[in-house]
């Protein structure tokens, strides 16, 4: 954003950057063989929706996208609404590589169709000594870890460890003040 | 006793910097033994003021951060809590003190491993939890291991004298008679205040190295340097967020204050701790190193 804009308050969303989505894919390796993580064939990706009454019109021309550009591979999914009224796009594969492509499709497809300021976020699960999460954030091009507890209580240590451990492998998000948390997510 | 793969880097840089301060503190005797300084009286006063200094600092450190000690009824999970970790460190049990204070901090002090103290404040056992308190307290403890009591009071010894003597000569120097003594007591001063500087710097190197050993001692001591990474970010009053996602980008968003963590390179020489950012690196080497 120039200064010009700033100035006249012209402000523009950022772009989504997709660059990075395909980082999880080599590190899931590492995440397993070495820290013991599984991905479970579950991951999804958040939309943000313009207005609450544009819902249905926004789900059903998302359904309609992705009908025609996934059919071909195994992946399966669906569309739900969560309690902030997001939309997820809820894939599921059990083939890792394959779910990594079909997240990358989904948010390919939504942002050639003037959805890509509205991407917020992709979600990763993986099963191990807990339930882990890697969240990419669509803004800042980067994944970062999210180890809900009880309670709306998040496992910092671990994540911090995974941190460490990982972020020779993928593009972790440095500044652990957007490590936002994502609570009860529809996967 | 039990040994732990040290870091090498680490090391020499500590012995590096001990060097140089024996090499500045022989360097000022000398200058001080070609100048006809009574020495000898000199020597003695600073040791009789550190060996008390040595062997009081734990009543006194205790009583100018009013703590105070508690028994293992009254704290009966932090006594356990020392005990484990002292059992991992092969260390004799310390004596266990509190702080009342919201301020979540911790120290250790004690002359030696037998009359070591390692205390806590209750902002400390309040706002972390058990794993970071753990961690917080291998850290202290590593410091008892390592005799940083002792090694950073003999540090000081001369850097002591120079200080007494740039803060004294001038009140002194006006006494002489002859001209002769007077340009002396200047160049006297000019050489103790250098001293004093360039010993203070050294130290506070070597007690920033000290830190990082620590940090390393904890982080192998409860094989989990991400509690101490967790434990040293809330204690320096960082959160990671609890908001969600959804709720920060949602319509109405606000303004963030995010913290400027960095701070400037030139007062770090003089720091007595590494900076946040330096510590946390250092120990998510560790982690790897761990896991590889």
């Amino acid at each position: 954003m120039g200064f010009l804009d700033s100035l006249l308050g012209k402000t523009k969303l950022p772009e989504a950057k997709t660059d990075s989505l395909f980082a999880i894919s080599t590190a899931s390796v590492t995440l397993e063989a070495s820290l013991g993580y599984r991905t479970d064939g579950e991951a999804g990706v958040c939309i943000k929706p313009l207005e609450s009454s544009r819902y249905e019109a926004a789900r059903r021309e998302i359904e309609e996208l992705l009908n025609i550009s996934i059919k071909d591979t195994g992946t399966r999914y669906r569309i739900q609404k969560d309690e902030y009224n997001y939309i997820w796009v809820l894939l599921s594969d059990p083939d890792f590589e394959d779910l990594v492509t079909g997240v990358q499709m989904v948010s390919e497809v939504l942002i050639e169709n003037g959805f890509g300021t509205q991407l917020l976020a992709a979600v990763y699960r993986f099963q191990g000594e807990a339930a882990i999460y890697w969240i990419y954030n669509f803004k800042q091009g980067t994944y970062y870890p999210f180890v809900p507890k009880s309670g709306r209580e998040r496992d910092t240590s671990r994540e911090f460890r995974l941190r460490a451990l990982m972020q020779k492998e993928m593009p972790v998000e440095k500044d652990e003040s957007r490590w936002y948390p994502m609570w009860g997510m529809p996967l | 006793m039990k040994r732990w793969k040290s870091d090498r880097g680490l090391e020499a840089r500590m012995l590096m910097t001990m060097f140089l301060l024996v090499l500045l503190y022989s360097g000022f005797l000398a200058f001080l033994y070609t100048m006809g300084v009574n020495q000898l009286l000199i020597i003695i006063i600073i040791a009789g003021f550190l060996f008390l200094q040595y062997f009081y600092s734990d009543r006194m450190i205790l009583r100018s951060m009013g703590a105070k000690e508690v028994s293992e009824s009254e704290e009966p999970r932090l006594h356990e809590m020392v005990r484990r970790l002292c059992q991992n460190a092969d260390l004799p049990m310390p004596r266990i003190a509190v702080v009342r204070t919201s301020m979540p901090n911790a120290f250790a002090t004690g002359r030696n491993q037998k009359n070591a103290v390692v205390a806590g404040t209750t902002g400390l056992l309040s706002r972390l939890n058990e794993s970071e308190v753990e961690a917080v307290l291998a850290h202290e403890l590593t410091h008892v291991k390592n005799r940083d009591m002792m090694v950073m009071t003999i540090a000081t010894f001369l850097s002591s004298l120079a200080q007494i003597m740039v803060q004294w000569l001038p009140f002194m120097g006006g006494g002489s008679r002859d001209r002769d003594s007077g340009g002396n007591a200047a160049l006297l001063l000019l050489v103790a205040a250098v001293v004093w500087i360039v010993s203070f710097i050294l130290i506070r190197t070597l007690s920033r190295y000290r830190e990082f050993a620590a940090d390393r001692g904890a982080a192998i001591i409860t094989g989990q340097p991400s509690n101490l990474v967790s434990a040293l970010k809330k204690i320096s009053g960082f959160r990671v967020p609890t908001e969600d996602l959804r709720k920060v980008e949602g319509p109405v968003s606000a303004l963030f204050i995010t913290p400027a963590l960095s701070g400037s390179s030139l007062m770090n020489i003089f720091s007595t701790h590494p900076t946040l950012e330096a510590r946390i690196e250092a120990l998510q080497k560790i982690e790897m190193e761990l896991e590889a």
